[in-house]
């Protein structure tokens, strides 16, 4: 386990994290695809062609994949959070495809003391995955669990 | 490509009544596969060591949620999904993360659909709402989702 660097408490509302590109090749996405959602525009890059999307598109569940890799890498893994209680929603504006540049934006919406626990809070949080033309292809508003510097804090 | 008749499916809009249940069982998960989902996408450490999440709040290794959520998407294909002619889905709403998913526990869901509506824009489609409930093999309720669906209408040359 690496050091925390942040608790709770540094989650302010305004809190905002932008994280570098990463992006997913074909064979990256067929691959998820063909393990958790073998949907044809998922899966095969001819088929693809001839569907509404008109090529290979990402899982929308790979899409959310890479970003919370984008938020471990960035910062999460140096935090003290213990977990998620899940997502008020989680919507796919856009399709990702193959090479396009995922980023992904954190903000801080709340920050709430646990009623239960003083030792833990909770941070809820949107969650905007960026492509390279700044569209907004997937955002999520959801909350996590962390746990308390010290109790007063 | 215009000229060429689609293949048709065998699930369309007109197949998803509100009330109707879709029941789907799920494989034993493993712990190799919820080690090997988190590596690539959420390498928390309750998610990937299996001596240091016993220390955790978690007493244990536990999968990520995305890997949960990603199972159910596999059942759901595998269940009707791939012979429906499904145009996607604009994205869920209330996921919520019950209990743990552990190694060798095995999933069941269940979904239920609670919402039917043609397109006003597109009248070739409509959306569909469904709740899943997702559940282990001790009937302990582990995960529960909305998600919508577009889902075409049946064509008329398409058998019912």
């Amino acid at each position: 386990m690496t050091a925390i660097k942040l608790y709770w408490v540094d989650f302010v509302p305004g809190w905002e994290y932008l994280s570098p590109p990463r992006s997913l090749n074909a064979q990256e996405i067929t691959s998820f695809a063909r393990e958790y959602d073998p949907q044809a525009y998922h899966t095969d890059e001819e088929a693809a062609k001839a569907t509404p999307f008109g090529g290979l598109i990402a899982s929308g569940w790979q899409t959310c994949g890479v970003a919370m890799r984008l938020m471990c890498d960035g910062y999460l893994l140096e935090t003290s959070c213990i977990g998620s209680p899940g997502l008020d929603e989680l919507r796919w504006f856009k399709p990702v495809r193959p090479g396009d540049a995922l980023r992904l934006r954190s903000t801080v919406l709340e920050q709430a003391p646990s009623q239960k626990d003083a030792a833990r809070g909770t941070v809820k949080f949107r969650w905007d995955v960026l492509n390279q033309k700044d569209e907004v292809v997937c955002r999520m508003v959801g909350r996590q669990h962390y746990r308390r510097r010290s109790p007063a804090q | 490509m215009s000229g060429q008749a689609k293949p048709h499916k065998k699930y369309y809009f007109e197949d998803f009544v509100p009330g109707d249940v879709w029941e789907a069982e799920g494989p034993l998960v493993t712990k190799e596969e919820i080690i090997d989902f988190a590596s690539r996408f959420d390498p928390q450490y309750f998610h990937v060591d299996e001596a240091a999440a016993k220390g955790s709040t978690y007493g244990g290794l536990i999968a990520s949620g995305w890997h949960t959520v990603s199972l159910c998407m596999r059942m759901m294909c595998d269940r009707y999904l791939l012979e429906v002619e499904s145009l996607g889905s604009p994205g869920v709403d209330h996921v919520r993360w019950l209990q743990p998913v552990r190694p060798g526990d095995r999933l069941r869901m269940k979904m239920t659909v609670l919402e039917a509506k043609i397109s006003r824009t597109k009248p070739d489609r409509g959306s569909i709402l469904h709740r899943w409930e997702v559940y282990n093999q001790r009937g302990e309720l582990v995960m529960t989702m909305d998600g919508y669906g577009i889902v075409g209408r049946r064509p008329h040359a398409a058998p019912p």
